[in-house]
């Protein structure tokens, strides 16, 4: 089935204006903190001065008047002490084993914020301290001891041909090691939830988050309600990255907590050193990439471990790795594939979805390995990847056949003409400083699998409904019903212009409200770049519904009886020519029959094929493509690192908006500059070193290269108008390709993120004993 | 339990001796406060009580002075990081203190933050120490007493500690014009291009005649509890040839001289290295080697 190009795209493709930029600008917009919440009392929470230990008691001081506030422990619970993600291993209180640093001990709510802070200040936890594991250099030692004392909570296998009849086919096999740490989402508004009791007994919930369908379903069990009594509302989002995922589900849950117990409504907002303290982060990674080669660059086999520091509990985790790994190798041809993935239990906050979803972590190690391989073989790295890169007909490490066209090796081969990457490779230094400075540039080439993982869209079943009805303005129109939300995106922006495109009616016509559980059905979690392919693809599909039942309307109520096409925002009769507004059917409409739904569901092709359990098969519906190229150059006085200039490419399907798409990759490439060369966490008493924007250092517009970015689109093609995804594809490539710039300056190469000028000296030092000349 | 931020009792007096009478009687005597770029941030994060009274010292009119008199630059204690970046005297006379106060925090913070602030903060990553103690400054401090001068090497005591009695104010700094054939640069090495907080800064003035080294005083911060001059590096290049060997002992003096420490920012290993190339940097600008 191919894209429906017969449509006349009118919105989709356009760089319109965002449609919720005038009110952000002036400051009309309400954040989760903006909210009137009459009567409203703040929340606060006790947590845990240990990274591992066991709670033997709280100690209520007796100086505090605990009449004046509300606290909440574990037999306030209403339903399970369980927060329900994955493993179901976290409680939402400790109760009994503290697993991290600010684990929640008991829950705090008072009139004031001072008051809720000074009770909190009064509860003493009395607790046995037990060894704590904390970083990921103590579990890798560990894991290459044979992971003894070591608690697994996810791990995942991928076994393509034989991995050693591969590496027998090798004349070289070429071995290295990558690691990254944790990094911060650091979205403008830190975490902020206000939860409101309801008379029937349900709360109703809002607050800055990604997924409105994950947190009502999650909190059923704890709250020990029924999903229609837990009303979930987004407010206005200052920035996710993922960082809104999985975690509102926490603070909601403390919120909705203390609402219940003690009737108010109850805000918790956390500032920002709370909001970096106790909230999820990147997964820091080891990696260990060996690959065979024949001599001619053909490559036999790759072998991989992906460790993952998974923190306290499982959480999203396993999805997390699962993604890790089937981009460890992604791109390249290979006959033989054994990959092996393991998420391990670390004494930390548990670590959660950002931006790539280990996907950056993956092809970090990947990229950085292909430069090494190419140069063992005395090959140019461009030379290499062009040799092994997936064409039409190949298949990937799952078995997954590269079915339709699409942007590999495409936007390598644009990439590489348009940055003149050959002749900037034989320009560079190679370890000899010109003008003060060494100069250096390097290539990363990759892949990211479009929407959930296999079938998982299958599973998902994600639904749009569009509803025609009155609008704010009196006239008729169309709101968009999605559980997708806006978190500076542009969600709100390309819904309406596709929803606009498959109705065929003006934009301003077609609306898209904060998700609100009580009207909108769950189209899935606002994650994993699908919004644009799998939610846009439904709404198209919802709105082409609609589209044609106003035109079977139409026919016989106004048009006599003949057939009636709506396109251009007007019914024209096929036989007759006459014409009739939209508005005037629309009203017609309504007028004679009141508002009308129609919903649409996502459907993937019937011949997706996937085994969850051993990962074989179709293990994405489609891939977006990318290649960066990254310049940089490197003082010869003191080894800083700029990085001057980078050109990419991406296929990311068909382009809803070409200026937001733009925005997404501009912005996305600033965060893997962040992830590459300067964000960095330490951990320090069991908490991050870094928990304030004053030590937790994120580029700033002064950081910023310049930018030569183009797009080849290769439309999807089971799900009109063919999007394929963008937010997380920026986040991807950037890194492998700074670190393989710093090698081909300074013949040296840093194997652990970030890159910084204190890592550079220690591996000149090491190359050449008497330190770095000039 | 501290005092929460807003219920600060703050008094604003209308000139200089009214701020010295209240800082002389210790019912009255708060802490002086200018622009509170780095007290409010001590106070939010807990690493410094807040105190029961401040005196707002930032409108005081005699804080203001900025000229310049016989070969000296007289700075208020109240100008800004963003009065010392525009002032065509100060980048005239110490342009290093321009450069210097061009990389302190942000815009916002340039405009709120002093002089007086910033070194009485004395945190070893404070961005114009170095400056001010290679162009060998003074500082006056005043009370109801009187005044008092002294080098701001010597007024500055250790880490966070300065020489200030509690009735005291900082009222002006008074720093050496370059003279004639004297050159001075600022480097600030931080981990980002810009509102960064320093891993290692420093600054130099020298002057070269007949090919050798006629003045070179350098001081460098954020490598020991203060910012430190070199006085070893100083020793070692005064009186030889400005040739690559010079600079090249310099560059191992330097190093050899700092104890630096591994924090949040750099490494003690990055840092010390780096001392021995800010040097070595500093010698090829004073030998116009240097494009900057």
């Amino acid at each position: 089935m191919a894209v429906q190009d017969r449509v006349a795209y009118r919105n989709v493709g356009q760089g319109i204006e965002r449609l919720d930029g005038d009110e952000k600008v002036r400051g009309l917009a309400q954040y989760a903190d903006d909210i009137p919440v009459p009567d409203a009392w703040y929340g606060e929470v006790v947590r845990s001065p240990v990274a591992h230990g066991r709670l033997i008691r709280l100690h209520f001081d007796p100086a505090f008047d605990f009449n004046r506030v509300c606290v909440v422990t574990p037999p306030d619970i209403p339903g399970q002490n369980i927060v329900d993600l994955m493993g179901r291993d976290m409680p939402f209180i400790a109760d009994g084993e503290i697993q991290y640093r600010g684990e929640p001990l008991a829950l705090v709510a008072a009139p004031t914020r001072a008051l809720a802070r000074e009770a909190a200040a009064h509860i003493k936890p009395e607790i046995e301290n037990l060894p704590a594991l904390l970083t990921l250099r103590e579990v890798i030692s560990r894991y290459l001891d044979g992971a003894k004392d070591l608690k697994e909570l996810a791990a995942q296998t991928i076994v393509k041909g034989d991995i050693e009849q591969g590496f027998a086919a090798a004349d070289r096999i070429i071995e290295g090691e990558y690691w990254a740490g944790h990094q911060e989402q650091l979205y403008i508004e830190p975490q902020g939830m206000v939860a409101i009791p309801e008379p029937d007994g349900g709360v109703f919930i809002q607050g800055s988050l990604q997924c409105p369908y994950y947190i009502a379903p999650e909190l059923m069990i704890t709250l020990d309600l029924p999903l229609e009594k837990i009303r979930v509302k987004q407010t206005a989002v200052g920035g996710a990255f993922g960082g809104k995922e999985e975690f509102p589900t926490l603070i909601a849950g403390y919120c909705a907590l203390l609402a219940l117990k003690c009737g108010k409504p109850v805000k918790i907002i956390y500032d920002r050193h709370q909001d970096i303290l106790f909230t999820t982060k990147r997964h820091p990674v080891w990696t260990r990439q060996r690959t065979g080669v024949k001599n001619d660059g053909t490559i036999t086999a790759m072998q991989v471990d992906f460790v993952l520091d998974g923190g306290a509990y499982t959480t999203l985790s396993p999805v997390v790795m699962y993604r890790g790994i089937l981009h460890t190798t992604l791109g390249y041809r290979c006959p033989h594939v054994s990959v092996n993935g393991k998420v391990y239990r670390t004494n930390t906050f548990p670590n959660g979805a950002f931006r790539g979803f280990g996907a950056p972590q993956a092809i970090w190690g990947l990229e950085s390995h292909m430069d090494e391989v190419a140069a063992a073989l005395g090959m140019s790295p461009e030379a290499f990847r062009l040799k092994n890169a997936l064409h039409l007909g190949d298949t990937t490490a799952t078995g997954q056949v590269i079915a339709e066209p699409m942007g590999t090796p495409d936007v390598l081969e644009n990439n590489l003409a348009r940055s003149r990457f050959a002749a900037l490779l034989r320009g560079n230094s190679h370890g000899i400083a010109r003008d003060g400075k060494y100069h250096g540039v390097g290539l990363a080439f990759f892949g990211h699998g479009s929407g959930f993982t296999g079938d998982g869209e299958s599973r998902l079943k994600s639904k749009a409904a569009l509803d025609l009805e009155y609008l704010e303005d009196g006239r008729a129109g169309v709101n968009i019903r999605i559980s997708s939300t806006e978190m500076g995106q542009g969600t709100m922006t390309i819904m309406p212009q596709i929803a606009a495109d498959g109705l065929r009616i003006a934009i301003d016509q077609v609306r898209m409200p904060f998700p609100d559980t009580k009207y909108a059905p769950d189209s899935g979690p606002t994650v994993a770049s699908r919004t644009a392919m799998v939610v846009g693809g439904t709404v198209f599909g919802a709105a082409e519904k609609l589209r044609k039942a106003l035109e079977t309307f139409a026919a016989t109520a106004l048009f006599g009886g003949e057939e009636v096409e709506l396109d251009d925002n007007r019914f024209t009769g096929k036989l007759s020519g006459t014409t009739r507004g939209f508005q005037e059917v629309a009203s017609a409409y309504l007028k004679q029959h009141g508002p009308l739904r129609v919903y649409n569901q996502f459907k993937l092709p019937e011949t997706l094929r996937w085994n969850q359990k051993t990962f074989e098969g179709d293990s994405y519906p489609s891939y977006s493509w990318g290649c960066n190229i990254a310049e940089v150059e490197i003082d010869a006085l003191t080894l800083e690192l700029t990085v001057k200039k980078v050109t990419a490419c991406f296929d990311i399907g068909r382009l809803i908006n070409p200026v937001l798409a733009m925005g997404q990759v501009e912005g996305g490439l600033v965060q893997a500059l962040g992830y590459a060369v300067m964000e960095k966490i330490d951990i320090k008493d069991g908490l991050y070193d870094a928990s304030r924007m004053q030590t937790y250092v994120v580029p700033t517009v002064r950081d910023i290269p310049v930018f030569d970015i183009a797009f080849i689109e290769y439309p999807y093609g089971h799900a009109a108008p063919g999007a394929k995804g963008v937010g997380e594809m920026p986040m991807d490539g950037l890194a492998p390709a700074i670190a393989n710039a710093v090698k081909a300056a300074l013949g040296v190469r840093i194997n652990d993120l970030p890159i910084t000028p204190e890592k550079i000296l220690k591996a000149l030092s090491a190359h050449q004993p008497a330190g770095a000349s000039a | 339990m501290t005092t929460p931020m807003e219920q600060l009792d703050v008094a604003f007096p209308a000139s200089l001796p009214e701020a010295l009478a209240l800082m002389a009687n210790e019912a009255t005597r708060g802490l002086p406060l200018a622009g509170g770029t780095d007290l409010m941030v001590q106070w939010e994060s807990g690493a410094r009580p807040v105190p029961v009274r401040a005196i707002d010292v930032k409108n005081l009119c005699e804080l203001h002075v900025l000229r310049g008199e016989n070969g000296m630059v007289v700075i208020g204690a109240g100008i800004t990081h963003a009065a010392l970046r525009r002032s065509e005297l100060i980048r005239t006379a110490i342009p290093a203190l321009a450069e210097a106060a061009a990389t302190v925090g942000g815009g916002q913070i340039q405009a709120m933050g002093t002089i007086a602030g910033s070194i009485a903060n004395a945190s070893p990553a404070g961005d114009l120490a170095p400056t001010l103690l290679a162009s060998e400054a003074r500082v006056v401090v005043a009370s109801v007493r009187g005044e008092r001068e002294l080098p701001l090497a010597s007024f500055i005591l250790g880490y966070r500690r300065i020489d200030l009695a509690p009735d005291e104010l900082i009222v002006r700094f008074l720093v050496p014009a370059r003279r004639e054939g004297e050159r001075e640069l600022f480097r600030k090495l931080g981990p980002r291009a810009a509102q960064a907080i320093s891993k290692i800064m420093g600054s130099y003035r020298g002057s070269v005649r007949d090919g050798v080294v006629a003045s070179f005083a350098v001081a460098l911060g954020s490598v020991a509890p203060t910012a430190i001059r070199l006085p070893e590096v100083e020793r070692a290049v005064i009186g030889q040839p400005l040739n690559e060997a010079t600079i090249a002992r310099a560059e191992q003096v330097a190093a050899a001289s700092v104890k630096p420490i591994s924090d949040i920012r750099s490494t003690a290993e990055y840092r010390q290295w780096v001392s021995g190339r800010l040097v070595r940097g500093f010698l090829e600008h004073l030998a116009g080697r240097d494009a900057t």
